[in-house]
Order: structure tokens, then sequence, then C-alpha cells
């Protein structure tokens, strides 16, 4: 049976105060003091990240006039109406670009095919509102 | 995509979403960034932000995302090729407290006390398993899909054992932890915590305990093994790092230790968690989930029922505010177990039928959730009708553990996920 | 009195029918082997011996002052086995160590810093060096002492007996939470800061060591345990983004005063799943409320919230939080069938009730359809606000407030 198990069963007002302080080094404490404490060496505890394959971005468009944007928000409160802004702010100062609201489908991270081949098919450009 | 993409995201998310396109190879994504929130806001509120400033580049917004479309790529930009990510020098070398702060400072501890990793420590942690140190383990990512998977292997896992504070005897299960994949630390914004069940003989040859405390502070085996699963977290797959890895807006307490539970099988009279999942009795596995957390059940309606307790009301009232993202985990105390067998749930089966049969929520306040689409994805179903919390009693999960001095329980919204050998890692 | 004749019986006692309770009763003290109503009889008329009448004081010994030399390792494992640690690796207390946390403090090490029991024990007194030692132990830099030893002055252990298993939250306030750099953003309830995550421990290893506490099947007896007793709820105020007075100032602190104010319930939990999150116009004073209405009114309800939804609700008329206190109090409630059959109305409220003791006492004599508040009082409901704002959320916690500490007074 442990020390505190036993004082517990005992159950006694104590008249000493708990803690204990320890002696791990020398037993003379002046010489421990002097002597700079030695190095250790330790291991990178982190795993294997694998590399990155660098993707090359799309080519610009000369100019977006004339041009259709999809807005295309990933799902997260609040998107559809802010894209609906970025909308109204294309009408207002750049009447000639034609914008399309598109919800991607599936969880945040997921590629949506369909969407993307819709866009490839008859969009030039996306503006992507990305949250959580 | 292969078309020009002008990505928006909020400042909450400016350093997450910055390493997030590095790791997939568009380290110069041109992102554009808007004040914080957007959810809440009014149009005018919104459109405000669209005719201001990037907080970030303090450049006009939408003169910045039309450049984004329009200006020709740099040469950087073009650039095509694989890059290694490095790690860091394979060993450090200082004095005791020196390397201490250096593993905090560096987002490689929990911010407490380690158990540094020497050599020596390695050898004799390697001891408790006869698999290979290269050998691989497996995977793991802050968040599937969303950041690239790491891979760590036998000698990873040991290193950060060591440094939990583990004995070597304990390595095949923080080992088995490690191959489920499951990180500990959830870059969600929802601040998700995890459990890992415990089952077999393994149990008793480690001297963890099923008792009283079981889920606190009162056992070796217990504390080290899911201090082990954080810190493997961190370093084997990179996640806890926050604003980049981690968005947990409040965090979680229960991520320093995790749930550990043993389950108290000899005190159960139903079947053990694992046994259910397809293992033989005396096989030693470990199951995980992924949740909300737990809350204690005590003050649940039907408790105070004499001279029996009502325990499965309770149960069902106490997993009320539940929502459709995770299944429910119930943890009983053995009291509560043979009590519900008294009332006439033979087994965790029956008792998660009667569950899953008991429990609805209207459509309307199903409406009203997050995730909401999960609950009701058909638009046409009336608000008043009455829908059950989870379509199949396969999404409640019962463990049983506690000391057996009330008859108390435990239930968390989350989910099991997989279980996996621990004998395998022996 | 050690040699207290006590009989026991089978476990448990509450949920037995009459036929098991007399079965208990006709049977055997399951520890002795002796018939139990014998055993009784004779506990109240056997006269006493020689060692049953002694009387005079008998000092209780916690063991040496110091242990070793040995090697850490050893060292490590003695502090573990003898339940002296939260059995994760601690930092051995030399007394090198100590001395430099003492440094951290104006007080001085044998200056008695308060007392603490963890239940209907008798308490144990400590010093300011004892302290020390447990800070040491969690990992604490001296700069983190004062605020330890507020936590300590409180008395208020992190490890209580009970068979609820109950958790403790530490809120701090000041500029303290800045010197120290705590985090009060992303992360703020985690493993994300050295401060949060040795503050935390120290409370358990003091409430271990110094109150003795935790000692299971004697000074703890927590059915299941709680995973919050590691490291504890500890829980610096985002002040800075907060809309609201902070908490220490609505306890009559000022706001540069430095603060550690304690908490004791069940636990805390993430509100995500409560009714009304996903609205395009979030109501979160009912978020809330959902949250809360099916906790348990026996403790108070804490929020903590981040300040992406103290703002909104700020914006949205909750001038204070003394106003959301009122709307939660007044919107939050249960029917009296409901709470009459609850395990803690029975056992505790009950009770009070019949000694006429209020709201318990009229909410008994209330017919079981008519709707009553989910606390007793409305100042069982409390608000913090911390966190990261990358989302609306908030967690909600079954935790009553028990006392505010000055952390300024032990520099």
């Amino acid at each position: 049976m442990n020390r505190r198990k036993m004082l517990s069963l005992l159950g006694i007002s104590p008249a000493l105060l708990a803690g204990a302080t320890v002696d791990a080094s020398s037993k003379n404490p002046k010489t421990a003091a002097r002597v700079a404490p030695a190095k250790i060496t330790a291991l990178n505890p982190k795993g294997l990240p694998p590399p990155v394959q660098l993707v090359p971005m799309a080519p610009r468009l000369a100019s977006l006039d004339g041009k259709t944007i999809f807005l295309v928000s990933d799902g997260f409160p609040g998107a559809d109406h802010f894209l609906a802004q970025v909308a109204l702010w294309f009408q207002k100062n750049m009447p000639s670009v034609k914008t399309e609201y598109r919800l991607k489908a599936g969880a945040f991270a997921d590629d949506d095919p369909k969407l993307n081949a819709e866009i490839k098919a008859s969009g030039n450009a996306v503006i992507m509102a990305i949250g959580h | 995509m292969g078309f020009p993409t002008a990505p928006l995201v909020t400042i909450a998310f400016k350093d997450l979403a910055k390493s997030n396109a590095a790791s997939r190879g568009m380290p110069l994504e041109r992102i554009c960034f808007t004040p914080h929130p957007v959810w809440g806001k009014t149009d005018a509120e919104m459109y405000a932000y669209l005719e201001g400033n990037d907080p970030v580049t303090g450049k006009p917004l939408m003169k910045e995302i039309t450049d984004a479309l329009t200006l020709p790529l740099t040469a950087d930009e073009k650039k095509t090729g694989s890059v290694d990510i490095s790690t860091g020098p394979p060993t450090y070398t200082d004095t005791a407290d020196a390397l201490q702060q250096y593993y905090l400072d560096n987002g490689m501890t929990d911010f407490m006390q380690i158990v540094l990793p020497t050599d020596e420590r390695l050898a004799a942690m390697l001891k408790g398993t006869s698999h290979k140190p290269d050998e691989i383990v497996g995977k793991m990512s802050p968040a599937r899909g969303s950041y690239p998977d790491w891979q760590f292997t036998v000698k990873h896992v040991a290193i950060n054992a060591v440094m939990a504070g583990a004995k070597p005897e304990y390595l095949p299960t923080i080992l088995a932890i490690a191959e489920t994949g499951l990180t500990s630390l959830s870059s969600s914004t929802n601040s998700f915590a995890t459990a890992a069940v415990i089952n077999g003989p393994i149990r008793d040859t480690l001297n963890m305990n099923y008792g009283i405390g079981a889920m606190g502070p009162f056992s070796q085996p217990n504390a080290a093994i899911g201090r082990a699963w954080t810190m493997l977290s961190r370093n084997l797959s990179n996640s806890g790092i926050p604003g980049q890895t981690y968005l947990g807006t409040l965090g979680n307490s229960v991520n320093y230790n995790n749930l550990i539970i043993a389950e108290n099988e000899k005190n159960s009279p139903w079947t053990p968690l694992s046994v259910q999942k397809g293992f033989k009795q005396d096989e030693n596995v470990v199951s995980v989930f992924v949740g909300f957390s737990i809350s204690q059940g005590q003050g649940g309606i039907g408790l105070g029922v004499k001279p029996v307790p009502q325990y499965h009301e309770a149960i069902a009232y106490n997993c009320i505010p539940f929502g459709p993202l995770f299944g429910a985990l119930i943890v009983c105390d053995p009291l509560v177990a043979q009590g519900l067998v008294e009332l006439g749930y033979k087994t965790k089966e029956q008792l998660a039928d009667w569950l899953q049969k008991n429990s609805l929520i209207s459509a309307k306040n199903a409406r009203s959730t997050l995730f909401a689409g999960r609950w009701v994805p058909d638009a046409n179903t009336p608000d008043d009708a009455l829908i059950p919390y989870y379509r199949s009693p396969d999404w409640y999960n019962f463990v049983v553990v506690g000391g057996q001095t009330n008859p108390y329980h435990m239930v968390g919204n989350m989910s099991y996920r997989v279980s996996i050998s621990i004998d395998k890692w022996a | 009195m050690p040699h207290l004749r006590i009989t026991f019986t089978p476990h448990p006692v509450a949920t037995k029918t009459a036929d098991e309770l007399r079965a208990y009763v006709e049977g055997n003290d399951p520890v002795s082997g002796k018939p139990m109503m014998k055993e009784i009889v004779d506990d109240l008329t056997v006269p006493l011996n020689a060692e049953e009448t002694k009387t005079g004081m008998v000092n209780v010994s916690v063991g040496p002052e110091n242990y070793g030399p040995d090697t850490p390792r050893n060292l490590q494992q003695f502090y573990h086995d003898n339940g002296m640690t939260d059995f994760l690796p601690i930092i051995l207390p030399t007394e090198e160590m100590v001395d430099e946390m003492l440094a951290g403090t104006s007080h001085r090490p044998d200056e008695v810093v308060g007392k603490m029991a963890a239940g209907a024990y008798p308490p144990w007194g400590y010093t300011v060096k004892q302290v020390a030692i447990n800070a040491v132990m969690a990992g604490c830099k001296p700069e983190y002492f004062p605020t330890i030893l507020a936590i300590a002055s409180s008395g208020t252990p992190s490890l209580f007996s009970s068979t609820n298993s109950f958790a403790y939250a530490a809120v701090i306030n000041g500029p303290i939470r800045d010197k120290l750099n705590m985090n009060y953003g992303i992360g703020a309830l985690g493993p994300f800061a050295q401060p949060n995550a040795a503050i935390g421990r120290a409370w358990t290893l003091l409430s271990k060591n110094l109150g003795n506490g935790g000692v299971p099947g004697d000074t703890y007896m927590g059915s299941q345990g709680n995973n919050l007793n590691y490291n504890n709820l500890v829980i610096a105020e985002n002040e800075g983004a907060s809309p609201w007075v902070p908490f220490h100032a609505q306890k009559g602190f000022k706001a540069e005063e430095n603060v550690v104010s304690l908490f004791r319930g069940l636990g805390i939990v993430p509100g995500q799943g409560a009714r009304g999150t996903s609205t395009d116009t979030p109501k979160y004073e009912e978020q809330f409320s959902d949250l809360f209405s099916v906790f348990t009114g026996f403790f108070g309800g804490l929020v903590v919230a981040d300040p992406l939804i103290a703002v909104n609700l700020k914006a949205r008329g909750y001038d204070t939080k003394e106003k959301l206190i009122e709307w939660l109090y007044k919107n939050t409630t249960q029917t009296v069938k409901d709470y009459k059959s609850r395990d803690f109305a029975y056992g505790f409220d009950y009770p009070r009730a019949l000694k006429g003791l209020e709201p318990y006492a009229t909410w008994y004599n209330m017919k079981d359809d008519e709707v009553i508040p989910r606390w007793p009082h409305m100042n069982d409901i409390n608000i913090v606000v911390a966190g990261g704002q990358t989302n609306a959320f908030f967690q909600g916690g079954s935790l009553s407030y028990g006392v505010s500490v000055s952390i300024d007074r032990w520099t």
C-alpha cells in the first residue's frame, strides 16, 4: 500500500506539511553548481511529409471584357450572399463581364468534376469564395 | 482546374490559405483576402468589403481580383517540378533544459515537459515491438483531403511515445492508434475531440485503469497513451499549428490526453466493443472515435425516478443537443449497464434499436442546425415532420467503464471510425 | 477515530428494491463476513477496548523531506508510484529549481498560503514553498507562480471526492494574460501555450499533494473520472476582442487587476449541435439556451463564446453580459415534472424544499405542467469571451462560479 493511501485511511489532520524535495545531483550541492550542465543529443520526432509537386498556374486572360467569370462558392455560410455582391459589382463597374454563380458540390475540399467541365466549356475564369 | 482562378478567402484564414497553397504545389497562388467574417454580414457590408482594400496587401480588392485573372504569369509562377519538404536535422544537441525549451518553442510538444528522446531511450522503447524501426506504420493528415498525408515509421512513433512518457510495453497500443490515421488535432474550426477504446487482456497486462477515475489522471498507461496520440498527431502529420493546420477557434481541453477508455469488460453484462466490431474477446484492439467531446449525464430526465431510474430515457434525453455530423458514443458505468439489462436491454444492440427509434427531432429544428443538409436533404419534408436523429442503430456505440461508486453515464456526439489490432504490433 | 466501528453493506443501495435491501440486512457484512444486524447491535453495545478509548494527538507524517539521491528515471517512477503526479513526466523538484520558482514571488517560503480538502475531510495546510515544489513539478516558469499561489490560496481543489467526477475551470483576467503570453486565440482551451498548460496542470498536482485529493477509493470516488482534470479548463478571457466588460470586472475588480476566477461542475462541450446554428441570421442566445436546455440546473451555466458571437450579440442589443444572462434565465425553462425527475433534484433540492429554502420550496409545490427556470438563480449563469474568431462558435458548461482571487496579491 503506498504512503498516500495509508495516510488517507488514517484520516487524521496532519501536523506536517506535504511536498518533498529531491536531491538528484551530486552529494555536494556547491560542487554541482559550479559544473556546467552536460549536453545531450535528442531525436527529431517528425514524420515524412510528401514532396510537393509544383502545379503550374493557368495562363491569364489579356482582359476581362466580354468574358464569362464563374463565381463559385465552396458552401460556407454567407458565401452565396457575398458572391451576389461580387456579381453586382461587375454589373455596376464592368458591365461587359458576364458572371455565373455556382455552388460547388461535395464537401469543402472535394473537387467537382461536373462543374469544372462546365466552366471549361463555357467560362473563361473563376473567382472562388473559400471558407468554412 | 485549367482556367485562371482568383481564390477569395477571409483574412482569418490567411496563414492557412497560403500554407495550403504551398503544400499543394502553388506557393504563388494569387489569393485575395477579404475582411472577416463574411457570414452574418448584410449585403451593404459585403459590398463595402468589395469597394475597400484587401486587408493583407492594402490594395483595392476588386482591382486585385481582376489583376489576378489578367496580369501575365511571372517566371516563378510558371515553374514546375517537385520540391522536398524538410523537417529539420535528424538530431538536436544541447543541455537538457535548452532542449526542452527548443522542442516546446518549435511546436513539437503539448507545451509540457517531455521525456527527451535520446538514442538510448528510443532503443529501449523499440524493444516494445517486434516490428522493424523503418517499417511504415501508416499515414495521417490534419484533415483528409484538405492537407497532404504524411507517412511515418515505427521509429517515428517510438520517438513520440518516448516524449509522451510511455513505457515500452505501451508501444503496440500507440502504434495501433497511429495506424488508425486519425489525428487527435483535427484542423477544423470546430475543435473536435477524439477517443480511443481499448479492449482485450492488454488492459490488465498494462494495468490500465477502468475503475474509479477511469478517464482521469490516475494511471500511467491511460495518461501516457493518450498523450502520445496528441504528440504523434503533431509531429507525424503536421497537425496542431495554429492558423495553418489547426483552426479550432476555441480549442478543446480534451486534446491534451484524449479520452482513453479501457472497457470494464469483467463488470459489463454486455459484449465488449471490439467483439461487436468483429474481433475475438481475447484479441487486443483499439477503436477510435472523433466528435464534439462527451458530457456527463447527471441531471438527465428519469434518473431521479424511484425505484428504478430510467437510464434509457436519460440517455436519449442527454443526446438531444447532438447534431447529424457525428453519431452517439454512450459511456456507461457498469451499474448503469446492469440497470439497463434489468430494464430489458440485454444487449447493446437492443438499446441502440430503442434509442434509434425513439430519438426524434422535428424537421424544423433539424433544419436550423449545422450540416442540416445531411439531416433533412429533402426540401419538401414538412417542418413538423418527426425524423430520427440517426438513420440506423449502428450510429450508436456503447462502452462500459467505471468503478461502480454510482450509476452514472456520459454521452458524446462522436462517431466510430475504425478498430485496429494491437496484437499485430506486438 | 481510527477504530470507528463501521459496518459495510453490499453496493449499491440506491436503485435497489425493498426486497433486495431486506436481503442485505438479513445477510452478512461483505467485509467482515459477520451477520450484519448482529454486527450493528454489537457495535453499539460491546464495551470499548483499550485502543478505542485512547486520546491525545497523533502526528501524521507525509514522508521524508526529500527523496534520493537516485537516478532521475527512478525518481520519476517513485513519484508516480506514490500518487504524487498525474502520471505524466514531471520536472523533478530539486532545491535549485524550487529556489528559482520562489523568486517568482515576494512572499516568504514558509508563509502559509491556505488549506485544502477534497471534500468532507480534514483540510491540509501548505506553505509558499510547498506550492512552489508542485509548480516546478508541473513545468511552470517562475512568472506563473503568483497565479498558482492565487489558485492554491483559494483552497479549491481540482480533484473532488464526489462520485460525480467534477471538472474545474480557472478564468484568468488582467494584463497578466499578455505578460505571460497566455493563449486566448485559436485553440484557447487546448494544448497550444505553455502558461495555459502548466498552470492548469499545477492545479491538479497541488490538489493531489497539498490537498490530499485524488486518491482513488479514498479521497477520489468519481465513478468514471473526468479527462478535464489533467489540465483543467484554463480560460484566459479574450478581453481585447470582447465588446463586453471582462469577467473579473463584473465581480468587482478593476480592469487592470490580475485575477483568477474558479468554477466547478460537470464539464464543458462545444455548442455546434444547437438549434439555430445554421441560419443566415443566427440568434446566438437561442443557441446557448438550446444547448443548456438539457443540462442540469444544479450547476451554473458557463458560456465560453468566441468574440465573433459576442460582437454580434452586442450589435443586436445585448449591450452587457447581464442583459444576455437575463434573457437566458427567462428563456431557458423546464416543466416541474421534468425537474422533479432528475437525480440532483431529488437528492439535493428536495431536502432544501422541505426546509423551506427558495426557490425549491415553491417549485416543489407547483403543478407538474407548470414551467420554471432551468437554474435556481439568475446569477448562476456566467459568460466569458475567448477564441480566435475563425468561426462563430461557443462551448457550454455545467459549471458554477466559486470565487475570484487576486493574483497581484501573490507577486
